[in-house]
């Protein structure tokens, strides 16, 4: 009697959830500990008893002083960001693909360079820029940092988007009366959507994420994000990992839920940028 | 195709024409400003700064010093082993990527139930800011009560136990798993995607003449994934040994310069050291390192594309 292979199914299911328990492990255990009260943390317990679940750590996080205004600055910045992005990004698109113009590619290869370079480079003449500007510690100043970050990679994948769309409608719009900037408005746009969505969505993750630039062009609690507030606790609140946890699961909340809507066209719009132009 | 658009369009007068194109300029100038003014010009202007000794404390003032901080550099022993250490974390992460994100991707690609959830959360760990990756990972193998050393500990298995990011082995591991965590899925989903464009007949033509699994893969899935692989890991390479966040969040660089790479060192150098030319040449060091990273991953797997 040979024992039966097992099956092509059995196989998968192993491999897939070996995959996604390595994957999903650290955020489980991330949201379960951010409910559990200090000394269930520390029980050396894997698993809390019921009693040792709370709200405590989620309360006290919104008291300590400055989350809010880490909370309120990051979604300020970000969302700016995605903005500036989406504008700026698909009237260049627009230009890239409606308009005879001259260097055209030149341009298209020069944008894609800086996402070659070293940010720790890049950031120093930076850093002298702003202060030249005056731009260090304000939003302005991270928000135009962090698009200019994003935008490249929104340009490529916007251009490629319109170049998909069929130029009839842009010239029927046109015949009808339609301006220029009202057939990027009223055509391009909707037919458009999903490629706007995933280019706002990376220059939100983008900037929700930054460490790096924040760390040097923001110099006090009015322009700070969330990502210093997170390091400032992991290093300033030592063994209170139960207001840790729960200040990381609130500042991961919001890409979650713009992850959740936008997942399906996600894919296809990153590799766009590098497959379609 | 704007040649197209214009014999259509006959009664387009000089002007009108003119007035067209400008329009384009114009509204290409804002994203033109902010990509060329606040990337091409500061990195343009930080190759400069290599070659001068401007420090943080007067940057107003500096003197031009010649190739004098790259050669320092190469004598600092520092310096080395995070080149060292950006060059090894780069090849483990890049290499072990690919592997594992094919493999992912070919469980992705079956018909089991559930498969719609599996391949739509995949992507959840790649979205997640990188500070809220480290919290995790610092968090689960914290040396009292983490995750990891309690499951040790119940299985009895007490003395494995350790202070995971304290120690000089483990935590360049870990710095590398979180890499992995990150990536592996967008990897994979991105494979998978490529994986079902390849025409179903290729298979059924291979199975036919008699071509098992393995030999399916090897002849028919790889060299139709050839082009997204090059594309993974070129932006990968560089993502990977630009990074920052990773290695200054999780370890900033220790224990004992255990995990120090080039980003954490140069950031080291800049903002602690005061150090901005000094800094700057390291910089320009990596981007010459990285161009030459690409060149050669571009060829290595074109040239596997010609076999």
């Amino acid at each position: 009697m040979r024992k039966p292979l097992p099956t092509r199914a059995t196989v998968t299911c192993t491999g897939l959830a070996i995959f996604y328990l390595c994957l999903l492990l650290p955020i489980a255990w991330l949201v379960l500990s951010s409910f559990r009260s200090s000394d269930s943390i520390q029980s050396g317990r894997l698993l809390p008893l019921w009693s040792e679940l709370t709200f405590q750590n989620y309360i006290e996080t919104f008291q300590i002083s400055n989350f809010i205004t880490y909370l309120v600055n990051s979604f300020v910045i970000a969302f700016s960001v995605m903005v500036l992005t989406v504008f700026l990004g698909s009237l260049g698109a627009y230009a890239l693909s409606r308009f005879t113009l001259k260097g055209k590619r030149l341009f298209m290869m020069a944008a894609l360079l800086p996402q070659f370079f070293p940010y720790v480079l890049v950031l120093i003449p930076f850093y002298v820029l702003m202060s030249n500007l005056n731009l260090v510690d304000s939003h302005l100043g991270l928000i135009l940092t962090h698009t200019s970050i994003t935008l490249p990679f929104a340009l490529w994948m916007l251009t490629g988007y319109f170049n998909a769309i069929p130029r009839e409608l842009d010239q029927a719009a046109l015949i009808d009366g339609c301006s220029r900037l009202g057939v990027l408005f009223r055509i391009l746009y909707p037919v458009a959507i999903p490629g706007l969505v995933v280019a706002g969505f990376f220059a939100f993750v983008v900037s929700w994420g930054d460490y790096l630039f924040v760390s040097i062009l923001s110099q006090s609690n009015q322009t700070q994000t969330l990502p210093i507030g997170l390091q400032t606790f992991m290093s300033s609140l030592q063994v209170r990992w139960g207001l840790i946890t729960a200040g990381t699961v609130l500042a991961i909340i919001p890409t979650v839920v713009f992850f959740s809507i936008v997942q399906r066209r996600l894919v296809s719009g990153l590799t766009a940028g590098a497959v379609k132009t | 195709m704007s040649s197209v658009l214009r014999s259509e369009n006959n009664a387009l007068t000089l002007w009108q024409n003119l007035s067209r194109k400008s329009f384009g300029y114009a509204i290409l100038f804002p994203a033109l400003l902010v990509i060329l003014g606040l990337n091409l010009y500061p990195t343009i202007s930080g190759i400069l700064t290599s070659f001068t000794n401007q420090s943080l404390i007067d940057p107003g003032h500096s003197v031009y010093v010649g190739l004098e901080n790259y050669f320092k550099l190469l004598k600092d022993p520092v310096f080395q082993i995070s080149l060292l250490h950006s060059l090894e974390l780069t090849f483990f992460a890049v290499v072990l990527q690919v592997i594992l994100g094919l493999v992912m991707a070919h469980l992705l690609i079956q018909k089991v139930p559930g498969i719609h959830f599996f391949r739509s959360v995949a992507m959840i760990t790649w979205v997640l800011p990188i500070i809220a990756s480290v919290v995790m990972f610092r968090f689960m193998t914290l040396p009292s009560y983490g995750f990891v050393n309690i499951l040790l500990k119940d299985v009895g298995q007490e003395r494995l136990a350790r202070n995971w990011f304290g120690d000089e082995t483990f935590a360049f591991l870990l710095v590398l798993i979180m890499h992995l965590w990150r990536n592996v899925p967008f990897y994979a989903v991105a494979f998978m995607a490529a994986m079902q464009a390849i025409s179903s007949d290729l298979y059924e033509a291979a199975r036919i003449d008699g071509a098992g699994e393995w030999r399916q893969f090897w002849f028919i899935t790889l060299p139709n994934l050839r082009y997204i692989i090059l594309v993974m890991v070129v932006l990968h390479v560089t993502f990977t040994f630009n990074n920052f966040d990773f290695v200054f969040l999780s370890t900033g660089g220790g224990p004992v310069n255990a995990t120090e790479v080039l980003s954490t060192y140069i950031y080291k150098q800049a903002w602690n050291g005061y150090a901005l030319g000094y800094a700057s040449a390291g910089g320009v060091i990596m981007l010459v390192v990285l161009v030459f990273l690409v060149l050669v991953c571009n060829k290595f797997i074109k040239g596997l594309s010609e076999e």
